[in-house]
């Protein structure tokens, strides 16, 4: 799964750092670092969940057709926007 | 007060009767919802014209639907934020920064005052924001079993946290905290009065720390260059201001808000207790269920919104607690689930002006919550008494009298 980036749009609300750390690094303003996101298959549902949470839209979640099975067996109702 | 005529442009069957200030459960109620009040205009259209909608008895147009307020909030060019509300109160003419400045000009200062207020500089703040939370809530279990949790717990922690991130002692705080009382609640003399203090306050302040530079805020303010030049008065005190009306009460209502549901809510507030880490969720579901600030925009020019004829000078409301119980947005809006995921609530709004100190208020409100829950046992509403909710442009809550006798 690859998380899309769209700098332009991030206005550091810093609601995917703060669910995933690891995976979402942010500049000292607190906005995103730019460029997509790689994200490994262990961490592909908080990475998801952590995505869903930028209230701007910001983070884009661009799904391998595996992955994408996979998470609507988890949640559902996730994927209703 | 009689409301304004409604413009000529508006056509008639777009007004209707409903208002953040005056609509029932708006004016300060006994045991009142004004949150739950406000959800009622999801059953109506995305937006309407509210012939009274802010202190000032001024209409506005009211968008009810989240995904219609970014679009008003992310479009900067269109909407824009210069109102210079603090200081017309005054009678005079300058905006709260970056608050009620437009782009270009508002990114400037929006990048330099961000890395003060970034979520990594705050894990540096939290030490002592938790030292003050444990030393006021210590303070309420010596001295009995029930306490006014606005008045002896949640305002004096947040006035006092302002006045450390500004570099002041605590030996001040009472002032503070009846200043902050009467430019919100005070009439309309007392407001004056209580503004002209601040801003005589904020400019002595910056005068000092022009002479004795220390580490703390407002000396990086007065130190501080924009485009190789320094801030001027002006610019400095728009700033000090600011942060005074932006940082205490909002926090104070928010906790307010988060007692009062717990305190009604026994099974969760145990649940929180026994499980410290969901306080940081269920504090972001009470942000949603009860968000604080009704954000207000001028149309640049002329503009049709999604049906509603918006010509340049209207105002254009943006109330976070419409955007919260948005039922397209939200499943079961209407119901408080601590365990909430996803939730992409507009408490803090959105696009530009986003709040800058939302990491801090978080962190003040986790905090706050985590030390009040693990040194105060089971709490309720005191009997007899009645915490008493308003709406308006601010919503907040007084008179929350907890007891665990
Ligand atoms: C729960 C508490 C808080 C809430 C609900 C809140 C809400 C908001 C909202 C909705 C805005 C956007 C206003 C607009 O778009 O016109 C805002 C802006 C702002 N807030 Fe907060 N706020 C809170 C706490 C704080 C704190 C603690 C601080 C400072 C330490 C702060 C500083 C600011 C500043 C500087 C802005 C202006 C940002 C800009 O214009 O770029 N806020 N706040
Ligand atoms: S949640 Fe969205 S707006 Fe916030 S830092 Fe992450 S990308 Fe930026």
């Amino acid at each position: 799964m690859r998380i899309i980036v769209h700098t332009a749009k991030c206005q550091g609300h810093a609601r995917c750092w703060a669910q995933a750390p690891g995976i979402f690094k942010l500049d000292d303003e607190g906005s995103i670092l730019p460029g997509d996101i790689e994200v490994a298959e262990a961490e592909q549902l908080l990475a998801f969940r952590a995505a869903r949470s930028c209230p701007e839209r910001a983070l884009e979640v661009d799904h391998a057709p595996a992955a994408q099975v996979e998470l609507d067996a988890v949640q559902p109702t996730a994927r209703q926007v | 007060m009689a409301p304004n005529p409604v413009p000529d442009h508006v056509p008639p069957e777009m007004v209707r009767d409903f208002s953040l200030f005056t609509s029932p459960g708006m004016l300060p109620t006994p045991n009142g919802d004004p949150h739950a009040a406000v959800a009622c205009v999801h059953e109506g259209p995305p937006i309407f014209y509210s012939p009274y909608n802010t202190r000032d008895g001024q209409g506005t147009w009211v968008i009810t639907r989240a995904k219609d307020q970014r679009r008003v909030l992310q479009d900067a060019e269109t909407f824009s934020s210069h109102r210079s509300i603090f200081a017309s109160a005054l009678g005079e003419n300058w905006p709260m920064i970056p608050l009620e400045l437009d782009p270009p000009a508002h990114g400037v200062f929006r990048s330099l005052l961000s890395p003060l207020l970034s979520p990594k500089r705050v894990l540096v703040l939290e030490p002592a924001v938790r030292e003050r939370a444990i030393a006021l809530i210590q303070r309420i279990v010596a001295s009995g079993t029930s306490c006014d949790v606005m008045k002896d717990f949640a305002v004096p922690f947040t006035v006092s946290i302002f006045l450390s991130f500004l570099g002041l002692p605590d030996h001040r705080l009472d002032t503070f905290v009846a200043w902050g009382k009467d430019l919100l609640h005070g009439d309309d003399e007392k407001r004056q009065v209580a503004a002209r203090t601040i801003v005589a306050f904020i400019d002595e302040l910056a005068a000092v720390r022009r002479k004795e530079p220390a580490d703390d805020f407002m000396t990086f303010v007065v130190q501080a260059k924009v485009e190789g030049r320094p801030l001027t008065h002006e610019q400095v005190r728009g700033v000090g201001v600011l942060l005074f009306v932006a940082g205490a009460d909002t926090v104070a209502a928010a906790l307010g808000f988060d007692l009062a549901y717990l305190a009604r809510n026994l099974k969760e507030q145990e649940w929180l207790r026994t499980e410290p880490d969901r306080i940081a969720p269920a504090a972001e579901e009470l942000l949603r269920a009860y968000p604080t600030v009704q954000i207000i925009r001028v149309a640049k020019k002329d503009i049709d919104f999604e049906g509603a004829p918006i010509r340049k000078g209207d105002y254009v409301s943006c109330a976070t607690m419409i955007a919260n119980r948005d039922p397209t947005e939200f499943e079961r809006p209407n119901t408080i689930d601590l365990a909430r995921q996803e939730n992409r609530h507009a408490a803090f709004g959105y696009g530009p002006h986003r709040c800058l100190g939302s990491h801090l208020a978080r962190r003040e409100i986790v905090i706050g919550l985590e030390e009040w829950l693990s040194r105060i046992p089971a709490f309720r509403i005191k009997e007899s008494t009645a915490p008493i909710a308003h709406g308006g442009h601010l919503f907040g809550i007084e008179n929350l009298i907890l007891d665990w006798s």
